[in-house]
């Protein structure tokens, strides 16, 4: 029978992170209670709390759930990349905000949550995912292949400042009403900039 | 009323005849800050409930409301003190003049970074409230920022003038990229354990990625 409550666990699971991620689409992370995502799933506020330990915990596991989606689009646009290394990183920017910006709360909700998570909690870190950051890495590769990128650059740490750049953006859309398009133009000079420091060829 | 809004100093500053009951309700706020300053660090925005704040300032609960309006205003009215001593603090430390914008930023931005490893926790709860303030907390929170940012513009600017910097750079971008890897590495002081050492070291590298597109071209 330790198949039936597995499937049953499962089954839940599905339901509350379904409900959740509606929930903090519409009216937002913060607002969302356990016994509102309980209600739209149709469970047992109990049995939320069986299945995840915390309301960050399903966060992290929405969060997760939607990396599937933006694999698959970034997988989608990955082979038709082309032109110099700069734009190359422009463009898969631009898919991360046309993907996030479908809904922006739930990924300000994330970036609020890196900074604040119950002890114990496995951490959830932006910035820090290792297929993401996979492929702005091969892109990079590529570019010292090419002679784009020199050699010797250090290309954590310009990921890491491009990721910084990427993800403060998200406060001018929060704040100042930035749609996609408009963080993708800024995120694109940001990127030339700090392209500048790994450039092999130096302005 | 407004008087919540206005720092002690610069109440002190104004020499604005203050009354004996004025002057209790001053320092009844000032005690309350520290209090709350103190537990947030200690303990955490959560977990440092009004009622001991209230117990650690001497005070009542009531007396809080008093001051504040709730929690998340006292922890605001916290963050604007600490804002506007950090951005004294590196008005200072840019007044040294270091030789060279790389070392003058470095200067002034390790002088945050010293500020706020004493107080994680708060700068933790600080960075979660920033993606949920409203319209007039963000208003606010760039206010303090503002301050800052100019700084770090005017180092830029200073750098231009010297010759050291191209004339013709975008200086808000470039000191808003600066600022945000600056930012960013609190991450690593906060989940990694990166200490002043190491958060300035990191800074600087990140720093040799931006500045050279600003450099003056060396004549060949």
């Amino acid at each position: 029978m330790a198949g039936l409550r597995e499937a049953q666990k499962l089954a839940t699971r599905g339901k509350v992170l379904a409900a959740a991620r509606e929930l903090f689409v519409e009216i937002g992370y913060d607002t969302a209670t356990i016994r509102m995502i309980a209600e739209r799933a149709g469970v047992a506020t109990g049995s939320v709390f069986t299945t995840f330990p915390s309301k960050v915990s399903i966060l992290r596991a929405v969060m997760d759930e939607r990396l599937e989606k933006l694999f698959q689009e970034l997988d989608a646009v990955a082979p038709h990349l082309r032109g110099p290394t700069v734009d190359r990183l422009c463009s898969i920017l631009a898919v991360h905000y046309d993907f996030e910006m479908r809904r922006p709360r739930l990924f300000t909700a994330f970036l609020a949550a890196n900074f604040e998570w119950p002890d114990g909690e496995p951490v959830i870190t932006f910035g820090r995912q290792p297929r993401l950051n996979g492929i702005l890495r091969d892109i990079l590769d590529t570019g010292i292949a090419n002679g784009d990128v020199r050699a010797d650059a250090d290309l954590d740490l310009f990921i890491d400042v491009l990721l910084a750049a990427y993800g403060f953006n998200y406060r001018l859309a929060a704040q100042d009403g930035l749609d996609s398009t408009e963080l993708s133009a800024l995120m694109d000079r940001q990127i030339a900039l700090i392209f500048n420091g790994i450039s092999a060829r130096r302005a | 009323m407004t008087m919540n809004h206005i720092p002690a100093a610069l109440m002190a500053l104004a020499g604005a005849p203050m009354t004996r009951r004025g002057l209790a309700k001053l320092r009844t706020r000032e005690t309350l800050l520290g209090a709350a300053k103190r537990l947030i660090t200690e303990r955490g925005y959560e977990d440092a409930t009004v009622r001991d704040i209230a117990k650690a300032a001497g005070l009542s609960t009531g007396a809080v409301f008093a001051n504040f309006t709730d929690k998340s205003d006292l922890f605001h009215q916290v963050l604007s003190e600490d804002a506007r001593v950090l951005a004294e603090t590196m008005r200072q430390v840019a007044a040294l003049r270091e030789v060279g914008v790389r070392e003058s930023l470095l200067t002034i931005l390790a002088s945050g970074y010293a500020f706020h490893l004493k107080q994680l926790p708060l700068l933790q709860a600080a960075y979660a409230e920033s993606w949920r303030r409203d319209p007039s907390g963000e208003a606010a929170a760039r206010g303090w920022t503002r301050q800052i940012i100019a700084i770090l513009e005017g180092v830029l600017r200073q750098a231009i003038a010297n010759g050291e910097l191209r004339s013709d750079i975008d200086v808000e971008l470039a000191v808003d990229l600066i600022w945000r890897a600056y930012q960013s590495n609190y991450r690593l002081a906060i989940y990694d354990g990166f200490d002043l050492d190491a958060l300035t070291g990191r800074l600087e590298r990140q720093l040799d990625l931006i500045l050279p597109s600003l450099v003056l071209r060396q004549a060949a």
